[in-house]
């Protein structure tokens, strides 16, 4: 059995608890044992490290080092957290800075050795579990869904940071797990730029105008949902829609799903388990779509 | 010798036509993009309008955007392009008024350095040095990513809030004040800094998108100039904003709980103290966000603190540890770049 060091992230553990429940369902029937580290901090999302990149450094360190110990691999379930995971990942790398860090995580005797390799579920969906064992668990195929991926900045840059060069398949992935299920691919131009999260509270017109034109392009492109691997884009994608319909004056109404809810679905999982009832933009025209 | 279609994006200011245009090229290993576009104007379409000069990655003419990235055109090859898209898509740099084919007006782009006000104010009052002003090497190392802009825009062609907003200042403005702002020999930095936090567009207003840093062809990383930007003027105490009042506000929930609040982040983001002291405004901004919050409740997001995970109360124990020890070898620091400033002050003042 595969056995991973689960980061669940803050957000999955707060406003989108059906990322969190929808994650252990897969998993279980995927046959993936997750421990999870209840310990861990927060990544500090890149907000930390505004004023104190410094501590934000720290705060990796230590959940990469509690990764470490367990002798298992870092698995992320967030766009945001995997980014700033294998940022903090690059700069530890220096064994100088390495040291220096280490030093706030002696008094618990642990160290960060250098070795993490955080990675997100949709990157271990396919490099870990592979094409095949996915195919032989799907009950029902999303054959009758329209797709459009919206991916969140930090799966897909800096691509440096990421390793695409040694993983190409990472450029794509969201398009091959939709095309992998069964469903087809809406592409367009907002899937891989940002939703506008992080600047919701300190410039809210310009973060919805975000979310709003992305959201819009997709619908008409005849996408019947998004689906992304991150609750933060979730957040603002989700949660904020009516908000955005109004800032760009169109209507909108397409249900956003998380990465392991589409998966879920097409292994036949139950909705209300995988949460599917607990979003803004009601989901149930999708399920509908499916016969579920 | 291999056939490659191009698909260019084409627009006529005489009849406002747009439209898309494919040509088959005879393309040489190791070509790039410029070259074939040549090709394109000398044998096939005199009338295809696009800048360039150098050839070499120098001037920054050449910029557009190749298969939606924005990037120059001289210093990618064709089968550099066609690993991302077959048949290769040029068109004009993004966020910028098209004037004819693959050309775009750069004023906006151009006119947001002089709002920056990106060039040396170098110390009036005092003599100049005997020989040169002095930088150190780890200094000028720390910061010289940002001294290597050709302007060619490329950062502000595919900038997802200049996307949205006139008045960002975007990128590779903001990565040249970084670079004044770091420079031994600008008097301004004090002003720089609270210019740049104050200022509408300005620092806080960039959402660490990387797409400048993706697309920027000279590495100057303007994200990163920009997010140490925000450092530095948190430091020098510009902490009356929405950005630097988040920026604590996730910052103290962390340290207490090890998670972020995010249902406390927009009381935090609008400024308790400004709450309290019943200022309008600050009101005012606290009603937008509660539309959402009441959806958040109905569709049971809204989690009750209790429910709210935290995390355990031994890493608790451990994140408060850690978060008060940096704090407080910061200010160990504080003195240390204190002594270290006044020296400073002397070496470039010459004297
Ligand atoms: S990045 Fe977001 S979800 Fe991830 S740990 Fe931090 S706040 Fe939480
Ligand atoms: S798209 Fe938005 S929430 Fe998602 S990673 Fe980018 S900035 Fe963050
Ligand atoms: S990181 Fe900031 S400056 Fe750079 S492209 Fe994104 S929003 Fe624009
Ligand atoms: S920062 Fe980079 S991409 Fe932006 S104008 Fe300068 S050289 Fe071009
Ligand atoms: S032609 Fe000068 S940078 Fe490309």
């Amino acid at each position: 059995m595969s056995k991973y060091a689960f980061w669940p992230g803050c957000v999955a553990r707060g406003a989108a608890p059906e990322l969190y429940t929808s994650t252990l369902a897969v998993a279980e029937h995927l046959g993936m044992d997750l421990v999870e580290l209840e310990a861990a901090a927060c990544t500090g999302a890149g907000i930390i490290s505004d004023g104190e990149p410094y501590l934000q450094d720290v705060l990796n360190a230590r959940t990469m080092a509690m990764s470490e110990q367990m002798d298992l691999p870092l698995m992320d379930i967030c766009s945001t957290c995997v980014g700033v995971h294998r940022l903090a990942a690059e700069k530890l790398r220096d064994v100088d800075y390495r040291i220096r860090i280490n030093h706030h995580l002696a008094p618990e005797g642990i160290e960060y050795r250098g070795s993490a390799d955080p990675r997100h579920l949709l990157w271990i969906l396919l490099e870990d579990v592979g094409i095949d064992k996915i195919n032989s668990m799907i009950k029902r195929p999303l054959e009758e869904l329209n797709l459009g991926p919206f991916y969140g900045c930090y799966i897909v840059r800096p691509e440096r940071t990421l390793d695409f060069d040694a993983h190409p398949t990472r450029r794509d992935s969201l398009e091959q797990l939709i095309d992998i299920l069964g469903a087809t691919t809406v592409t367009y131009d907002g899937m891989t730029k940002c939703c506008g999260f992080p600047i919701l509270t300190t410039n809210k017109k310009n973060s919805l105008t975000m979310a709003g034109s992305h959201l819009d392009e997709a619908q008409s492109k005849g996408a019947d949902a998004l689906v992304t691997p991150c609750p933060l884009c979730h957040l603002n994608l989700d949660a904020q829609q009516p908000d955005a319909a109004k800032v760009i004056d169109r209507s909108l109404n397409l249900p956003i799903l998380h990465v392991p809810q589409l998966m879920g679905l097409a292994m036949g999982i139950d909705p209300e388990k995988l949460g599917l009832t607990r979003h803004v933009v009601d989901t149930r025209n999708l399920l509908n779509k499916l016969g579920v | 010798m291999a056939q490659q279609e191009f698909i260019i994006q084409r627009y006529n200011p005489d009849t406002d036509e747009s439209y898309e245009e494919s040509f088959d090229v005879d393309v040489q290993p190791g070509q790039t993009l410029l070259d074939s576009l040549n090709q394109i104007k000398w044998e096939q379409d005199g009338t295809l309008s696009f800048r360039m000069s150098c050839r070499h990655a120098i001037c920054g003419s050449c910029a557009m955007k190749v298969n939606g990235q924005s990037m120059l055109t001289c210093q990618t090859q064709v089968d550099a392009a066609v690993e991302r898209g077959d048949p290769v898509r040029i068109g004009p740099m993004g966020n910028q008024n098209v004037v004819k084919d693959l050309v775009v007006d750069v004023t906006k782009f151009l006119q947001q350095f002089e709002r920056a006000e990106t060039w040396l104010e170098p110390y009036e009052d005092q003599e100049p040095p005997e020989k040169e002003y002095r930088q150190k090497v780890e200094e000028f190392d720390h910061w010289s990513h940002a001294s290597t802009c050709i302007h060619c825009g490329a950062c502000y062609s595919d900038c997802t809030v200049a996307a949205v907003d006139e008045n960002f200042l975007g990128p590779a403005a903001l990565a040249k004040a970084y670079r004044f702002v770091m420079d031994s020999r600008d008097s301004k930095r004090e002003e720089r800094l609270e210019y740049l936090s104050e200022t509408q567009g300005g620092i806080w207003d960039c959402t660490r998108c990387y797409m400048c840093v993706q697309a920027c062809p000279k590495d100057v990383l303007p994200m990163d100039a920009i997010m140490e930007l925000r450092t530095l003027a948190i430091e020098a105490g510009h902490t009356n904003n929405h950005g630097a009042r988040h920026h604590k506000g996730f910052a103290g929930g962390v340290r207490k709980r090890g998670r972020l609040d995010e249902m406390m982040l927009p009381v935090q983001s609008v400024g308790i103290g400004r709450l309290l002291t019943g200022q309008i405004s600050a009101h005012k901004e606290m009603m937008d966000y509660t539309p959402g919050a009441i959806r958040l409740l109905k569709s049971r997001k809204l989690l009750t603190i209790a429910q709210r995970h935290g995390a355990s109360a031994e890493g608790r124990e451990q994140i408060q540890r850690i978060f008060d020890e940096v704090e407080s070898e910061k200010h160990h620091h504080d003195v240390d770049a204190d002594a270290f400033g006044a020296e400073f002050e002397t070496a470039i003042g010459g004297h």
